[in-house]
């Protein structure tokens, strides 16, 4: 319900406008990611300019497409990390239909297709199986991981031709299309999260889901359409990836899933459910990539990424908690 | 009707019996699939692979039967491992260096329970942020680079033979279990793991100290994660900072197969070792039947959810 304190802000006096924007999820995480990009720009020459804040917004398109699908699970209260084995998979059914057919829809068709199947999947088990999602999820991290290995036979898909990997590397009307699809997939997830009635009742699902039974709300489908657009935006995130890697590897994806997960937290989205946003997870997502980035830019080197992403996560949780007290636990 | 129901009453009230009746079943079709697999020397041979995963599973029972999960094991070992292998290179005495090790482990799960208890976090998020951080630092600290020019008597933890045939490292797990088994069952402190996992809060007003359970639990499994990252790093002789890699998902699992309910409340040491026994078995048996490591992920997958989905039904048959 926080995402709508800002509309409300307009004749309200400044002390109370703070209190508002404070208690917005994805406040800590925009001023850190603004901080950064300020930080950053001093330290390095290149940072900020077009080339490079585009290629950064292209490195981290599959991550954050991911991310906005994930944040809507989270808001439901439930976890998906299977999502680095779903890429791969979904990858593998596209990177199979290009080399044979060509073109980027049908290839697309079949990558959003096993994407929303595997979904479908998780979503089912978790509502009419009651499993836990994270055991759900866990065990098709494994199970799809196997069936990439087992369709592939272990072999590379090479030699993609260059019209399947449009929407990797493409350009459109001088913006790459990567960054048009993370965008335009933003913008679509953040009314869907205002305005529709699913997106609204993720919310209540999340919030308190035995309060959104009793209120009459379908509590099973929600979650299990949340999980099926995971799928959804897997299979369109693949064919982002194939395009800018060129093949596709059988361990294409491997370790994504706790990145993703990463980004949707760090961005301000509570893991407990009910609270966040679609801009939370994409200005997770986006802090990530600033950060591979500007360390590079700045001279850290590259194995120390990792001490630094877990660090960042670790402060951001951190920095929600201190908000929230300050606010005395009401957002 | 009655009959049926009372079978599954009795069924639900010994879920370690349906899991050592798997194994039985397994090992069985392990047999049949190759004729090395029945000998004494492969069995007490697997042992040397499990070891490592069944104490930190000892470990993990407890935190998920509080409600918890901890996601950084498999870095903590890294961070362990390098923790010995450089300081020894630096020139510590490897008795002292392996001193260390078992301290860093600790400091690592105190770190994560700090985060959990006094900051109130989900330890999903923590311990997601200390799998990257704890990984992180084994890999920067050491420049990836590896130490294997350890002392002959270090083979000691993880390679040696104790009355002729059985694994060193067996031994260690099997004191850790009547140690782990013995903690939870039969003192109050094992009560106050049951009791949190229930219900915190009525677990609170009752008395329980949450916080210092938690402590505990978590720095717990730090010391059961350095001595498995001792273990491991004895066995293969080298230290480097992407050992583990993936490892805190085969312990989930084992934990989650054993019977542990995911929500907390439930589980016990019996099922976690039968979990940790019957994924070592279907790995070695599938490698010897010659069936390709593709497929050992497929099934390991499957496995686990319908374990987790019997589970649950029995649980709820229960309610």
């Amino acid at each position: 319900m926080t995402s709508e304190a800002g509309t409300h802000a307009a004749k309200a006096e400044g002390g109370t406008r703070f209190r508002r924007v404070l208690g917005r999820p994805e406040t800590p995480a925009l001023a850190f990611l603004i901080l950064l990009v300020v930080a950053f720009s001093v330290l390095s020459d290149t940072f900020l300019s077009v080339t490079n804040l585009e290629s950064i917004l292209i490195s981290v398109a599959v991550l954050g497409v991911i991310a906005l699908a994930v944040n809507q699970v989270v808001l439901c209260g439930e976890i998906d990390i299977s999502t680095g084995s779903m890429l791969g998979l979904c990858a593998v059914a596209g990177g199979a239909v290009a080399t044979s057919v060509g073109g980027f829809v049908l290839p697309l068709l079949a990558a959003v297709a096993v994407g929303a199947l595997c979904g479908a999947i998780n979503g089912t088990l978790v509502t009419l199986g009651r499993i836990p999602s994270i055991i759900v999820t866990l065990g098709m991290l494994y199970a799809l991981r196997g069936v990439i290995l087992l369709v592939t036979g272990g072999t590379w898909i090479t030699a993609l031709p260059n019209d399947s990997r449009v929407l990797g590397m493409g350009n459109v009307l001088g913006l790459s299309v990567p960054v048009m699809i993370l965008l335009g997939l933003f913008l679509v997830m953040e009314v869907v999260g205002r305005h529709s009635t699913w997106g609204r009742n993720v919310y209540a699902v999340g919030g308190n889901r035995r309060a959104a039974r009793f209120a009459g709300l379908p509590t099973d489908r929600v979650r299990f359409l949340a999980f099926v657009l995971v799928g959804v935006f897997v299979g369109v995130a693949s064919m982002i990836y194939m395009g800018r890697a060129g093949s596709v590897q059988t361990n294409t994806g491997t370790g994504l899933e706790l990145q993703v997960v990463a980004a949707v937290v760090i961005g301000g989205t509570s893991i407990s459910g009910g609270r966040g946003s679609s801009l939370a997870s994409l200005t997770g997502a986006i802090l990530i990539g600033v950060i591979l980035n500007g360390l590079v830019l700045v001279g850290v080197p590259g194995i120390w990424q990792q001490a630094v992403l877990g660090a960042l996560i670790l402060l951001a949780v951190t920095t929600d908690v201190v908000r929230r007290r300050l606010l005395g636990d009401a957002a | 009707m009655s009959a049926a129901t009372g079978a599954l009453k009795r069924l639900r009230f010994s879920r370690e019996l349906v899991l050592l009746g798997i194994l039985i079943a397994l090992v069985i079709v392990m047999s049949l699939l190759s004729p090395l697999f029945f000998t004494l020397g492969n069995l007490l041979n697997t042992s040397r692979y499990f070891v490592e995963v069944g104490l930190m599973a000892l470990g993990m029972t407890l935190i998920i039967i509080t409600g918890g999960i901890d996601l950084s094991v498999g870095s903590n070992l890294a961070l362990v491992s390098v923790a010995i292998g450089f300081t020894f290179a630096a020139g510590l005495p490897l008795p002292l260096a392996i001193l260390f090790g078992l301290v860093v482990g600790v400091a690592a799960g105190f770190f994560n329970s700090v985060f959990i208890t006094f900051l109130e976090l989900h330890p999903l998020v923590v311990t997601l942020g200390t799998f990257a951080l704890f990984q992180g630092l084994a890999y920067g600290l050491t420049g990836a680079q590896a130490v294997s020019n350890f002392p002959p008597w270090f083979a000691y933890f993880g390679q040696a033979y104790l009355l002729g045939a059985v694994p060193g490292q067996l031994i260690i797990f099997v004191a850790a279990i009547v140690i782990v088994w013995l903690i939870l069952s039969r003192t109050s402190f094992g009560r106050y793991v049951y009791a949190i996992g229930n219900n915190e809060e009525a677990a609170r007003f009752s008395g329980v100290p949450i916080r210092r359970v938690k402590v505990a639990i978590y720095s717990g499994i730090g010391l059961l994660v350095a001595i498995a990252a001792v273990i491991y790093t004895s066995r293969v002789s080298t230290a480097r900072g992407d050992v583990g890699l993936g490892l805190e998902l085969d312990v989930i699992s084992a934990v989650v197969l054993g019977g542990a309910s995911i929500y907390g409340g439930s589980g016990t040491i019996a099922g976690t070792v039968l979990g940790v026994v019957i994924i070592a078995i279907l790995r070695n048996g599938l490698l010897l039947a010659g069936v390709p490591s593709t497929w050992q992920l497929f099934i390991l997958g499957v496995l686990l959810l319908v374990a987790v989905f019997l589970n649950e039904f029995f649980r709820r048959s229960e309610e």
